[in-house]
């Protein structure tokens, strides 16, 4: 069946091509530490990230992770610790495309940097510990590739060293940061000393054996969640995200709220359906955990999309709307409880493809308007449509996107998570209030995001602007975001059924 | 003689909620990273300790990742504090406020 024999751990490739693109990022650096050669770097970068891409890709064409007869089956490295499925590669997908729209942006963003390798080389190994997040399979690989992923992430936060809002953003997010770790190593503990092991699998086979430590395992899942919620800017451990993605370079804002939110959803999905299957848990801890992501879904989207109204300031407004669509998210966790719970969780993990592409974009723009030096505010942006009408035809694309109006992705993922989990609302009622909510607060986004759309194209400049410049690198990244964004609809049948069948292979 | 493996679980939730106190109030950015290494130690105690109660060695394995992680996220942490110090002239987390919801 196969045409190449490859060794069971290059199933990993696309996190090593990551891994090795830092290294080698590193490796410049050292032969000619001064140098600031920006399209070296970020070539190498987006060269890394497409070439971890078209591995992903291909190893989810050729049907690694999946089963069936012509396919090679679900991998498993290292005694389990890493499971490459369909999930982890849906996932790796999502984190290559980022790094590499990331990259191209960086390019004009960081013009005037000084620490052009050590970004770009930080960038690829964030992105490697994101990759790594899919595939982890024991809480030990989990918390190495969250801190693999967190540090390099603070440290890119406050990249801008003379910069007091990227100074302060980076201390907000590795204060939080430092604290949700610990709160979440502290939760592995607990499940490890009521089952006695940390590899999922195992966990999930010695759950009844807990018995007597049922209550420690409660409040160790409880402690996982709040790792996850920091990790995917969720309620109770979201209040780092408008801080850290307004202060912080934007393209860094771009990477953090698409890529690192997918990365920590699909740990969330491994841990919980693999390590604590519903009825055993259930039995051992004597609550639903499905219970706590409907109340968190429900707070997370109401939240993140009432803040976001009031918001003057752009980036801050797009900072809220990407907790509002975490919450939308947690949407396929809840739904867990009911029999169409991997339909729900397929199309979450779509909508974390669509967001990849429209709120990366989203970002990149506002990067383009610090680019132009135009300000921050609503106001600021009046009237760009006249002066660079591409990029704001973009922009457009990713807020109606971003509000669920056809004929944009958004739209779809948004319509495949509302009826899937009107369906599964026939089993569990609780999800017919999540399933208003997210209707509710869809529409209440339109408001800000037409807002902007409004600012852009109808409003009046306040003053008079110079010309703008196009730098080739921002616009790049941000039309080819638009185009996905608005073509990808037409490819949604395959998609979905791509994302449904590695759902339920972890549901199963 | 051994000690019950519970009084480890009462120290160590003791050592947590400790640290947890000392990240609430403390405003001195170091101190608050003190605060958070005793909750990564909790965590560690009781690795160790549940390691010798089941019989097995992954969570004293992993109680060494953690703390090697632990120093990682230190370094990183005393960067960005230093970089604090450098443009707002202190260490207290509280003081910078340039952003505000």
């Amino acid at each position: 069946m196969a045409v190449v024999d490859l060794p069971q751990w290059l199933a990993l490739a696309p996190a090593l091509l990551l891994a090795a693109t830092a290294l080698v990022l590193f490796a410049f650096d050292s032969i000619n530490p001064h140098t600031t050669n920006r399209t070296l770097f970020a070539g190498t970068t987006v060269v890394g990230a497409l070439a971890s891409l078209a591995v992903a890709v291909w190893y989810a064409a050729a049907g690694v992770g999946a089963t069936g007869i012509e396919n090679y089956g679900v991998i498993d490295i290292m005694g389990g610790q890493f499971v490459v499925d369909q999930l982890a590669l849906f996932f790796m997908i999502v984190v290559a495309v980022v790094t590499a729209l990331v990259a191209v942006a960086s390019h004009d963003y960081l013009r005037d940097h000084a620490y052009q390798a050590e970004y770009y080389s930080l960038l690829a190994l964030a992105a490697t510990g994101m990759s790594m997040m899919a595939v982890s399979n024991s809480l030990v690989t989990v918390f190495i590739a969250l801190e693999l992923t967190s540090l390099p992430s603070y440290a890119l936060v406050a990249i801008l060293k003379d910069n007091r809002g990227s100074v302060e953003a980076g201390l907000k997010y590795f204060l939080i940061g430092a604290l949700s770790s610990a709160i979440f190593v502290y939760g592995v503990s607990l499940v490890y000393g009521a089952t006695g092991s940390l590899q999922l699998e195992a966990i999930a086979a010695n759950l009844d054996a807990a018995g007597e430590m049922g209550g420690l395992l409660g409040l160790g899942i409880l402690m996982l969640i709040g790792g996850i919620a920091f990790k995917t800017a969720s309620v109770p451990f979201h209040f780092w995200a408008p801080e850290a993605y307004e202060g912080a370079p934007a393209p860094i804002s771009a990477f953090l709220s698409s890529a690192s939110k997918a990365a920590g959803f699909v740990l969330a999905f491994r841990v919980f359906t693999t390590a604590f299957p519903l009825e055993a848990t259930t039995a051992v801890i004597g609550v639903d955990w499905t219970w706590a992501f409907v109340i968190l879904a429900i707070v997370t989207m109401t939240l993140g999309n009432f803040a976001a109204a009031t918001q003057e300031n752009v980036k801050r407004m797009l900072a809220y709307s990407s907790i509002g669509h975490a919450g939308y998210v947690l949407i396929g966790l809840a739904a867990l409880s009911t029999p169409s719970g991997d339909l729900v969780m397929g199309a979450a993990m779509i909508h974390l493809l669509v967001y990849g592409f429209m709120n990366t974009g989203a970002f990149l723009f506002v990067g383009l308007a610090e680019y132009w030096g135009v300000g921050r505010t609503f106001e600021d942006y009046n009237g760009l449509a006249t002066q660079a009408p591409v990029a704001c035809a973009a922009m457009a694309v990713f807020m109606f996107s971003l509000a669920g109006i056809p004929p944009f992705g958004g739209f779809g993922s948004k319509y495949l998570l509302f009826s899937h989990t009107i369906e599964a609302a026939a089993e569990n009622t609780a999800l017919l209030a999540a399933a208003a909510a997210l209707v509710i607060n869809s529409t209440l986004s339109l408001y800000y995001y037409s807002r902007l759309v409004k600012a852009l194209w109808i409003e009046e400049p306040l003053r008079e602007r110079d010309a703008l410049a196009t730098p080739t690198g921002l616009y790049a990244a941000i039309i080819a975001a638009a185009v996905v964004t608005a073509v990808i609809l037409a490819a949604f049948g395959p998609i979905a059924d791509v994302a449904t069948e590695a759902a339920a292979a972890v549901v199963g | 003689m051994t000690v019950d493996v519970q009084y480890y679980v009462l120290l160590s939730m003791a050592v947590f909620c400790i640290g947890l106190f000392g990240v609430l109030t403390r405003r001195n950015a170091l101190l608050f990273l003190m605060s958070v290494e005793l909750m990564l130690n909790a965590a560690n105690i009781n690795l160790i300790a549940f390691a010798f109660y089941h019989g097995n060695l992954t969570g004293q394995l992993f109680a060494l990742f953690t703390m090697a992680l632990a120093a990682a996220e230190v370094a990183v942490g005393l960067g960005i504090i230093l970089v604090l110090y450098r443009n707002f002239r202190d260490v207290d987390v509280t003081v910078p406020t340039t952003m505000r919801w």
